[in-house]
């Protein structure tokens, strides 16, 4: 194996686990609320903006940024869900409603940004010890493997929730029967605003992962999350938070492997080329939820 | 104080009274309608096609709002409880359509099953250990996805989830509507027998005779009105209302 494809799959696996990150996240709340946050990308990149200002302008390490990105982005969406939230469910069409109120959301937080940090590129400066490793030949930048570690620590710790506590199977279950989870006794107002700010705070943790492993962002950088994370949860099957781990997976491989093989420009092509023909041929993804086949 | 209550003369639990309920503006779906429900009794409500019968359950249960009058359990209101907090009231509901979560276990629909209990493991695995050893088809089931399951044994986890939390009333809407006759008559025999354990059984059904036969008491709807009421002794004895029940039963085509 040439140390290019080395480097092309160590790079997959390290960005699959953080697309997978941001697919988990984002298919939670698809789950519980069956409401498109078109928001997340913006939630995600204010979350690299918190590392930003963490990491370069107050000189602590990213690390740092890490649990004050959950808290803000927690308790910014447990404010906007409180204030928000009920009329949206009580809309004549929740999904219209909701739709365009996130994308409204997305808008704002955007220009919110432009307002506090300027439409320049930024990055996050923050000198590790050592700055890289040398593995198999190649150079890893520390940045890239302290992100990679956080996400796989992030991972399983979300996987045990929602597989073996109570609350974590309720929200698995609220994509599958959401009337049913009433009947046994689950507020799902309650269970949504939950679902929403623990994923707002996962999205921020994210932003501060990606901020490590891409080279720099800018305001109008969610959108580009956003559609990541979509792209990831559709193709494994939405609300399935396999298939979001698996959805990820699979799209860093086609991005990266694509441009070692084709070039840069047709990285991204290859990852939209492949939902597309997911969804065509297994409408429910790869992990598709038994309702949606019957 | 409540099981002396219950155990008194009249062991009435749920009492419609004046209720009027609409799914849009003043069209009344459920007209001044005054019903008792008895522990330890199957009250059967039974009408034609569009009678209001499902609706009866859901004003019950919170998930449609009377316009006017009230719905007292065991001596308090129920208006404004919502429909999530009945499972918490005591009050126990096995729809028509699958209320499972057909990609989960068994086991997890159980677990689910006791959410009001959820902080305590041990009663968690105690419930859920009863109602296997109740309904002991489902246990070999046990680890296998809920969507595996057939119709009647679906029906039979729904049944037993309702039963974890031991509800004082149980509220069955259709509940032999789309499973195999093999499965319907185990299906009624359960129901009677959870009204002998001192259980409120309210059974909507468009089956009239099976109904009859497991209720004591039965309502006939029409048009979201009571046209008649009695002990289910009467109804399978009385030749005017076998005649009635045969006008309706042509009229909805059941």
């Amino acid at each position: 194996m040439t140390s290019l494809m080395t480097g092309a799959i160590v790079n997959a696996i390290a960005l699959g686990i953080l697309y997978g990150l941001l697919g988990l996240s984002l298919t939670i709340v698809y789950g519980a609320m069956r409401i498109a946050n078109l928001a997340h990308g913006e939630m995600v990149l204010a979350g690299s903006y918190v590392a930003y200002v963490v990491t370069t302008q107050l000189g602590y390490s990213p690390l740092a940024a890490i649990p004050v990105a959950f808290i803000l982005l927690f308790l910014l969406a447990f404010a906007l869900f409180a204030v928000a939230g009920r009329r949206l469910q009580a809309a004549r069409d929740p999904e219209m409603a909701s739709f365009l109120f996130f994308y409204g959301v997305s808008l704002m937080v955007a220009s919110g940004l432009l307002f506090l940090f300027d439409a320049d590129a930024r990055s996050v400066i923050f000198q590790f010890q050592p700055l890289s490793y040398r593995v198999l030949g190649l150079v890893i930048p520390k940045a890239r493997v302290v992100a990679v570690g956080v996400a796989m620590v992030l991972v399983p710790a979300l996987f045990l929730f929602l597989y073996r506590t109570t609350s974590g199977k309720a929200l698995r279950a609220a994509v599958m029967n959401r009337d049913a989870l009433r009947i046994v006794g689950v507020d799902v107002e309650r269970l949504s605003l939950v679902a929403f700010s623990v994923s707002a705070g996962i999205a921020g943790v994210t932003g501060v992962l990606l901020a490590l492993v891409f080279p720099a962002f800018t305001p109008f950088s969610g959108l580009d999350y956003t559609i990541t994370g979509f792209v990831v949860i559709v193709l494994g099957g939405l609300g399935s938070p396999l298939g979001a781990l698996l959805g990820g997976m699979i799209f860093a491989f086609s991005e990266q492997l694509t441009t070692l093989w084709i070039g840069q420009s047709a990285g991204v092509l290859a990852g939209f080329l492949i939902l597309v023909l997911v969804v065509a041929i297994r409408p429910a993804g790869l992990i598709g939820q038994a309702e949606w086949k019957s | 104080m409540n099981a002396l209550a219950q155990i008194g003369p009249d062991s009435t639990l749920i009492s419609f009274r004046n209720v009027y309920a609409a799914y849009f503006g003043d069209i009344h779906v459920l007209k001044n309608l005054t019903l008792s429900f008895r522990s330890g009794e199957v009250t059967g409500i039974i009408g034609p096609n569009g009678a209001g019968k499902s609706t009866v359950l859901k004003t019950l249960l919170g998930f449609l709002k009377p316009s006017a009058g009230d719905i007292v359990f065991d001596g308090r209101s129920l208006l404004g409880t919502p429909s999530h907090d009945m499972v918490h009231v005591g009050v126990g509901y096995v729809p028509q359509n699958s209320s499972l979560f057909l990609d989960l276990s068994v086991e997890d629909n159980l677990i689910l099953g006791c959410w009001p209990v959820r902080r305590d493991g041990a009663r968690v695995r105690r419930a859920i250990d009863r109602v296997l050893g109740d309904f002991p088809m489902l246990a070999p089931f046990r680890h296998g996805r809920a969507g595996e399951l057939s119709g009647g044994q679906r029906r039979f986890l729904e049944i037993a989830r309702a039963l974890l939390i031991e509800p004082k009333a149980l509220l069955f809407d259709e509940p032999t509507a789309m499973i195999a006759p093999k499965y319907a008559s185990e299906v009624y025999d359960h129901i009677a027998r959870l009204a002998r354990q001192g259980i409120a059984v309210i059974l909507v059904d468009q089956n009239v005779r099976p109904c009859i036969q497991v209720s004591d008491y039965v309502y006939i709807l029409e048009l979201g009105q009571k046209t008649m009421e009695g002990d289910a002794d009467a109804f399978r004895s009385d030749e005017r209302i076998r005649a009635e029940i045969g006008r309706w039963l042509e009229v909805s085509g059941g």
